[in-house]
């Protein structure tokens, strides 16, 4: 059921806080409005049966408004808060079914967590915050002190080893959160809103730090975040939360082009399209009047990129897909996108 | 919606006044209409059938002290353990050892052995202040008495801590835990000290390990409370990280929450230790020895000279430990240490103070004159003179101010308030205080009432509780009128604040019974001497607590209405006593409380009442009985106004959506 190639598969996820969470599972009571189920049972349904396969190397990020259940159903999956019920499997072994000591283990080698409010200790200088993990796990200090080194130089906190965390501003506290998450080499990183706290200014060079970190070292990453801008520039795929359960999953093309519902649509109204969907989208076939120009794009081009060979071409341009021509576009679709003008 | 609401609640509480309006009308109208009948007065002397039965249980219970078996397994062992400990610690620095004439480090070892420990944990100024204040009691021909007080305290403090901070760790870690101790710290705080004394000394026998036990059932509260609240107090999101760095509990408990919360833990040592002092001082009602004596037997015969001396010995002892250990709180401001250049240079300061502390040590051991602490130097004679014509020239200086204050204190307010309390028949005083009970707690808070207030009836000492308990009152409100005053002034001006703060916190730290020395001097033996020490101990804590809710007060707040054009005064009663509400009725309760327990020992200086029957029922073996069922009936009353304001706060507390 699960999908083994996956670096984490989740399967069925609940979390129910109240008086009696294992009897919503499944029920017919789950459906209703938050409220109304409080009011019928005392429970609050804050994950509801949540499923999705992570790839290896993928960006995975989740989103949702705040009281979404998206920071609860990031500590489920390292069972910060024990789930109710459901699968999470990583490498086939299911971490629900983990006893304490081989979650500690888990947690020590094969995942990791950047927080929102970076949760350092703020009694130990940068080096000994990034070489906590190592150094409760029994490595030696000359061992952790040279693995905490190599991320400090990886996220460019070189200079400040022996700084307290006090002493650093809040993006350089970041970066020793992700110098810490990155220290035991984990094989998924959560990352929980981790950029929320800072200036957007920051938050800019902070999103662009992730991307090249990600480029460099191919990690998984389970990215939470209640910022639609900051899950378009950085997810592979994205999950849109809204009441604990995902209403719709799929990359960022998907979600603008084909929002499955209201609320999503609604949610995504104000990214300008052109900026998130590919030439494929718009694609049309050749009028009998047009004179297709002698340029080609292929079909996975952003259309904003797309804007100049449109621009300087005599007619409508060819849009490529496996070698085959899908259709053309102009610079006439690409106003009317823009536009939000139909026909 | 919102608006609604607070329609409603606004009616409610007009409502409320005019019910409490009409409740004091009736009430006093039907004091005065059946003054004298059913007041329920005993003499002094008389025991009624239920103190008798307690006399007679506590006879059988002491003569059951060598043979029975909660004595022989539980309470002689536990006994004899802790006046081991404490007598291990006394022979350090207050008493000879087997076969020796002195302790086993004379005056000079354990000046030097202060000043070391206070530059080990804090900085040199306080290290040299330290040594200062401990010299200066012996100046006052008090180091025995001294050393005694302080070896009492350390040995207190250190049983304390043991069992304190361990609890208090798994309070701060487990809910469960905390629901468990909850109840028992609550029930401590409002005890006063003046209660368990004599329990307690039936239990373990009069001397240094009755007062020893309980010292430490005051202290260990306080030791739980802050350690718990300092584990809880602790930034979630490390915590949190660490977990999910798959640390062990024990990982995280050592290396993220007690590092971070050893600033919380430290001002619970803090608190702790100044607890124990005072406690200990009080103590010497149950055998203590030191500091304590000198204070009551003073307070006895009325000897202000002599309670100043005594007095100026705790008050010394006080600061210097207080300072001792706040110097190492303010130390733990930053996480950040300091540079190693500064590291080193303690280092040299620390072994320079510690050789100069072994040959300091070993002299005092060696030569009687560092042994002994020099008998020309006392200043006791000069400073008790001193203190006395002091307070004579005040007293006649100022009688024209402080004969009219007694004068409309006790016949403008208490004596009326006594009348109704106390003169009126028990049901209709009963009835009074339940309908108040409801109208401002609720019906819970009534039944409550209702039932602690048949309990002292039960118990048979309802007059003199009742006179308590109008002292209290009367105590309590001038409290309020000075300390809300005081707590505006210090919450709306940082310079207020500045200024009064350290007058509060040495005020807080005093014991309680060294303020009854100067109100003694100047206000004779009466029921007005207890009520102004009563004040003059519980200001310090209404006046923070009500600068604290002040301050609370969001600013925005505060801009809105001054934006609206608001003039001062309308800020302060329409916009910030409002929001502050909650902090005024906290203050309520807590000066209720401290006053309570002041009242209480002014039993010493002829206040009447619960306390002065706790006091003769400790010397007088017929009226042990009645001294007993005192205490109970002070405990009872305590439990009753904390109820009484509980509910208050909890049914003022807007419920939230």
């Amino acid at each position: 059921m699960t999908n083994s190639s996956s670096a984490i598969s989740v399967r069925n996820l609940w979390q129910v806080f109240g008086p009696n969470p294992e009897k919503i599972v499944d029920s017919p009571d789950a459906a209703l409005p938050r409220a109304e189920l409080r009011e019928k049972t005392g429970n609050t349904a804050a994950v509801r049966d949540v499923s999705f396969d992570v790839a290896p190397g993928e960006v995975f990020v989740v989103m949702g408004l705040s009281g979404s259940g998206k920071s609860t159903l990031v500590r489920c999956l390292t069972r910060l808060i024990e789930p109710t019920s459901g699968h999470i499997v990583m490498d086939g072994e299911d971490i629900l079914e983990a006893s304490q000591s081989r979650l500690r283990e888990l947690r020590r080698t094969r995942f990791s967590m950047v927080f929102q409010n970076f949760g350092l200790l703020p009694h130990r200088k940068v080096i000994d915050n990034i070489s906590y993990a190592l150094e409760i796990n029994g490595v030696s200090k000359e061992k952790r002190h040279a693995r905490a080194r190599e991320v400090i130089d990886l996220v460019g906190l070189e200079g400040f080893e022996q700084a307290y965390p006090e002493q650093l501003s809040g993006g350089m506290q970041q970066r020793v959160g992700l110098a810490r998450a990155l220290a035991v080499d984990p094989e998924v990183m959560f990352l929980d809103e981790p950029f929320s706290a800072l200036d957007p200014l920051i938050r800019r060079d902070m999103q662009t730090e992730v991307i090249r970190l990600h480029r460099e070292l191919g990690k998984t990453m389970i990215f939470i975040t209640h910022d639609l801008d900051e899950a378009l520039k950085l997810g592979d795929r994205i999950a849109i939360m809204r009441d604990g359960a995902v209403v719709q999953m799929g990359t960022a093309e998907q979600l603008i082009g084909n929002p499955a519902d209201e609320y999503v649509a609604d949610f995504t109204r104000d990214i300008p399209k052109s900026h998130v969907l590919s030439v494929r989208s718009i694609a049309r076939p050749l009028k009998d009047s047009e004179l297709p120009s002698q340029a080609t794009l292929p079909a996975n081009t952003i259309i904003r990129d797309a804007t100049e060979i449109v621009l300087n071409s005599s007619g409508p341009v060819q849009v490529i897909e496996n070698g085959n021509s899908i259709g053309v576009i102009s610079a006439n679709d690409i106003l009317r996108l823009i536009g939000g003008i139909q026909g | 919606m919102s608006n609604l609401a607070l329609g409603t609640s606004r009616k409610r509480e007009i409502k409320r006044s005019w019910l409490l309006g009409g409740v004091f009308v009736i009430w006093i109208g039907l004091a005065k209409l059946f003054n004298g009948k059913f007041t329920l007065e005993i003499a002094v002397p008389q025991n009624t059938p239920f103190t008798s039965f307690v006399g007679e249980v506590a006879k059988s219970i002491r003569g059951n002290r060598t043979d029975g078996a909660a004595f022989k397994y539980f309470f002689n062992p536990i006994r004899q353990i802790i006046d081991g400990f404490v007598t291990f610690i006394r022979e350090i620095i207050s008493i000879p050892t087997q076969g020796a004439t002195i302790p086993l480090i004379g005056w000079l070892g354990v000046l030097a052995l202060i000043g070391f420990t206070v530059f080990a944990v804090s900085k040199l100024k306080t290290a040299i202040m330290a040594m200062a204040l401990t010299f200066a009691c012996g100046a006052l021909g008090l180091w025995k008495d001294s050393m005694d007080t302080l070896a009492m305290t350390i040995a207190a403090v250190l049983l304390s801590l043991a069992i304190g901070i361990p609890v208090g760790i798994w309070a701060g870690r487990s809910d469960f835990a905390l629901k468990l101790v909850t109840p028992i710290l609550d029930l401590a705080q409002i005890l006063p000290t003046l209660v368990y004394l004599a329990p307690l000394a039936l239990f373990f026998l009069i001397g240094p390990a009755s007062a020893t036990i309980a010292t430490m059932v005051y202290s260990i509260p306080i030791a739980i409370r802050l350690t718990a609240f300092g584990i809880r107090g602790v930034a979630k999101s490390p915590v949190e990280a660490s977990v999910s760095m798959g640390s062990t509990g024990a990982q995280t408990l050592t290396k993220v929450q007690l590092p971070m919360a050893k600033k919380t833990i430290v001002l619970g040592i803090n608190q702790t230790v100044m607890a124990a002092l005072s406690f200990v001082v009080i103590a010497a009602l149950i055998g203590a020895p030191g500091l304590g004596k000198p204070v009551i037997e003073a307070l006895i015969i009325r000897d202000v000279g002599e309670g100043f001396v005594a007095g100026f010995a705790v008050v010394f002892l006080a600061i210097m430990l207080d300072r001792s250990t706040t110097a190492a709180v303010v130390k733990q401001n930053t996480f950040v240490p300091p540079s190693p250049a500064e590291l080193k240079r303690r280092k040299i300061g620390l072994i320079i103070a510690g050789i100069s502390t072994i040959a300091s040590i070993i002299l005092s051991r060696q030569f009687a004159w560092a042994a002994y602490f020099p008998k020309n130097i006392n200043f006791a004679e000069q400073i008790g003179h001193g203190a006395d014509t002091t307070v004579v020239w005040i007293t006649e200086t100022f009688s024209f101010f402080t004969d009219g204050l007694i004068k409309f204190v006790t016949v403008g307010i208490l004596n009326p308030l006594e009348s109704v309390l106390s003169g009126a028949p028990w049901f209709l005083t009963i009835l009074a205080i339940s309908a108040i009970s409801a109208i401002i707690g609720g019906f819970r808070s009534a039944l409550i009432t209702v039932f602690l207030l048949g309990a002292i009836v039960a118990s048979g000492l309802w007059f003199d509780t009742m006179i308590t308990f109008a002292q209290t009152i009367v105590a309590t409100l001038l409290t309020m009128l000075v300390g809300v005053a005081l707590g505006i002034w210090v919450g709306r001006s940082a310079k207020a604040d500045r200024v009064l703060r350290p007058i509060l916190d040495a005020g807080q730290v005093l014991p309680a019974f060294v303020y009854l020395i100067p109100m003694l001097g100047f206000f004779g033996p009466a029921r007005f001497t207890a009520i102004a020490t009563g004040i003059v101990y519980s200001i310090p804590v209404v006046v923070k607590i009500v600068g604290q809710g002040i301050r609370d007060v969001p600013v925005t707040m505060i801009e809105a209405a001054t934006s609206a054009g608001s003039t001062t005064r309308q800020l302060i009663t329409k916009v910030q006593l409002p929001a502050a509400k909650n902090s005024l009725l906290l203050a309520t309760n807590q000066g209720l409380i401290f006053v309570l327990a002041v009242v209480v020992i002014g039993g010493f200086v002829g206040a009447g009442g619960l306390g002065y029957l706790v006091i003769l029922g400790s010397s007088k073996p017929e009226l042990q009985g009645k001294g007993l069922v005192a205490g109970f009936s002070i405990l009872l009353l305590g439990v009753m106004i904390d109820r009484i304001a509980q509910y208050a706060v909890r049914r003022n507390s807007a419920p939230r959506q």
